[in-house]
């Protein structure tokens, strides 16, 4: 059929006959039908196969109550089916396909987690620990960020810290050292504080990157640049295997205003791979800090004043002295804040990364036999030693989870196998 | 004690509640409103089995089967689907079980290729032979359409098939068996008519055109 000619497919005049065309195409097929002879004739060629197809009945000639029927309800019991499903065994349940993948995913899911989580916990502690502990330690004379600091107290005892957030180490081998870099930072601070409280307050941070061909000379002008501008290490890094270039890592603090000069000198240790400078203006943040704490110095004052001029009941005054607790709390916290952030002012950060531009070299003379057998035997020595230790760390660590898990699922375990082995033998 | 009868069709129901509300009800336990879904789906199930294979003693044991069956799932029934569907979806299951038992049952050899009712009556007769021609997926669409009325949708979801194919399927077997029947129509009207001439003529004609 030309479909210009009938925009009605004959396809579409059986889904009408049989009720399923949309009501839009119904309408449309019904226009059509009462103008178009031959779709006329085709709709009653399906008419006619529709009737034909009806002449064949199939109707149930006996009674109707049915033998099977019966007996299957009485057994069902639906008034109480509900509670057979509540008794229905743990076996029952089990057994059902689905069910028995759900629940041999719950138990891989709990032992996963069981076992994961601690292993996880702890391989991530060690990490930390081997982190922390395998960075090279700075000098305790010199001060270091608050960061490390808490990591390193953690490793040395005898290392504290003053109010400044400054690091030193025990003695008086600490302010001597200070005293050697030139001005002291407590100097540095009351300089900006009291000769600079209008001027913008930035934190200034610049990241710089070189490549060396002299590694050693770099780092010790990388020292000499930082006794010149009253700077001291922050944090640093040296490392390098056999077989690759030396990298150095460090964080330093130089005075604010000789940042610039700090950055010129050492630009030119070696060749500039990347540099960027960035400051952030913390100027509203420590005029609030310091109304806050102006404030509570304020409060502070009249509680004293008032603890010490009235009288009055016990629980009064007890209250009075929790309050005033409080406020020094906040007074102390305030305070420790105001004073990290003008280190923060005062001293820039530095993060200078210098690699060296290392050349490899043509090994000459291999290892003889002889050395080349003996390193293998201590490898193989040491690998087994590690793989013992490994495996009775692991037993030592897991085996009790391991052993009540296993007493928990033998069971279980053992009627999915009974159960998979009937299967496969039916 | 059951009380159903194939007299009470689904049309005569005054006051009539859904198919999936009596499943339902009855899987809350009442007796009486299985009882309706055995009224009204004891006949057409019948029909469906009564169709596609030999006996009539054996479509009516299935179509117990299917109930049996229905009692014996009803705890697990979710009104995901239409009642019909599920039971057609029971059905079908109960009758490629069957067939696969005849299947196996069967000598080597002598297995008819789809069943035929030497009982039927001889006026539908001509239209299972007619039925037989047809492919049998088209055959089972063009049944479950014509004889248990089911929708497009439905039969897709019975078949796994999509909409379109069912009713591409659909309209391919009714040009089909249009064809099939009008010839056996013209012989059947012309051997009324006592011209056996022309009977024979026909019957040639048809033939070499299907």
């Amino acid at each position: 059929m030309n479909k210009i000619m009938h925009p009605i497919e004959p396809e579409e005049l059986m889904a009408y006959l049989d009720g399923e065309l949309t009501a839009n195409r119904t309408t449309a097929t019904a226009a059509h039908l009462g103008e178009c002879a031959e779709c006329q004739r085709i709709v009653a060629g399906f008419r006619g196969v529709s009737q034909n197809l009806k002449t064949w009945e199939a109707k149930p000639s006996k009674p109707a109550t049915p033998p099977a029927i019966a007996p299957a309800l009485a057994e069902d019991r639906p008034a109480s089916r509900n509670v057979f499903a509540q008794r229905r065994s743990w076996r029952k349940v089990f057994d059902r396909g689905w069910a028995r993948f759900a629940w041999m995913g719950a138990v891989a899911a709990i032992l996963l987690l069981t076992i994961g989580i601690p292993t996880l916990h702890r391989h991530a502690t060690l990490h930390e620990f081997s982190r922390v502990a395998l960075s090279p330690t700075p000098p305790s004379s010199l001060p270091v960020n608050g960061r490390n600091f808490q990591q390193l107290t953690k490793l040395s005892p005898g290392v504290a810290a003053d109010s400044n957030g400054l690091f030193h180490g025990q003695g008086d081998h600490a302010e001597a050292s200070l005293s050697v870099n030139g001005q002291p930072a407590a100097d540095q601070q009351s300089k900006v504080l009291n000769g600079a409280m209008l001027a913008p307050m930035i934190i200034r941070t610049a990241d710089l990157s070189l490549i060396t061909k002299e590694f050693d000379k770099a780092r010790a002008n990388l020292e000499g640049i930082l006794k010149r501008h009253r700077g001291y290490v922050g944090e640093l890094k040296a490392g390098g295997s056999t077989g690759s270039g030396r990298t150095l890592n460090a964080t330093l603090r130089v005075p604010s205003d000789q940042l610039d000069a700090t950055l010129t000198e050492v630009k030119t240790l070696g060749r500039i791979e990347s540099e960027s400078q960035s400051g952030q203006d913390v100027t509203s943040q420590y005029v609030d800090l310091q109304a806050r704490l102006s404030n509570a110095r304020n409060t502070e004052q009249r509680l004293t004043d008032l603890l010490r001029n009235r009288t009055g009941k016990l629980s009064d005054v007890l209250e009075v002295e929790q309050e005033l607790d409080r406020v020094r709390g906040e007074i102390e916290q305030m305070e420790a804040e105001r004073k990290n952030m003008s280190n923060q002012i005062s001293y820039a950060t530095l993060n200078a990364t210098i690699a060296e531009d290392y050349k490899a070299q043509l090994q000459v003379v291999p290892p003889s036999t002889s050395t080349r057998l003996s390193n293998a035997a201590v490898e193989g020595y040491r690998s087994m030693a590690d793989g013992v230790v490994s495996l009775a760390l692991f037993l030592l660590s897991n085996g009790p989870s391991l052993l009540l898990w296993g007493a928990l699922l033998f069971l279980p375990a053992r009627l999915v196998w009974k159960k998979v082995r009937r299967s496969f033998a039916a | 004690m059951l009380r159903v009868g194939n007299n009470v069709a689904p049309t005569t129901t005054t006051t009539m509640i859904s198919d999936e509300a009596l499943m339902l009800e009855f899987q809350g336990g009442s007796h009486p409103a299985f009882e309706q879904l055995f009224a009204r789906y004891r006949g057409p199930l019948y029909g469906f089995f009564r169709r596609r294979l030999n006996g009539d003693q054996r479509a009516e044991d299935l179509t117990q089967e299917t109930f049996v069956a229905v009692i014996r799932a009803s705890a697990r029934y979710e009104p995901r689907a239409l009642v019909r569907t599920y039971l057609y979806s029971i059905a079908m299951n109960l009758l490629a079980a069957e067939r696969r038992k005849q299947f196996r049952d069967s000598p080597p050899g002598e297995l008819a290729p789809e069943p035929v009712t030497n009982d039927a009556p001889d006026a539908a007769l001509w239209i299972r032979q007619a039925l037989e021609k047809l492919d049998d997926s088209e055959r089972e669409i063009l049944m479950l359409r014509e004889y248990e009325q089911l929708s497009y949708a439905e039969i897709a979801e019975l078949m796994k098939l999509p909409v379109n194919t069912v009713r591409s399927r659909l309209f391919r077997s009714r040009m089909a068996l249009k064809v099939y029947l009008e010839p056996t129509q013209k012989v059947s009207r012309a051997i009324a008519a006592g011209d056996e001439t022309e009977s024979v003529k026909l019957t040639r004609a048809e033939g070499e055109a299907i």
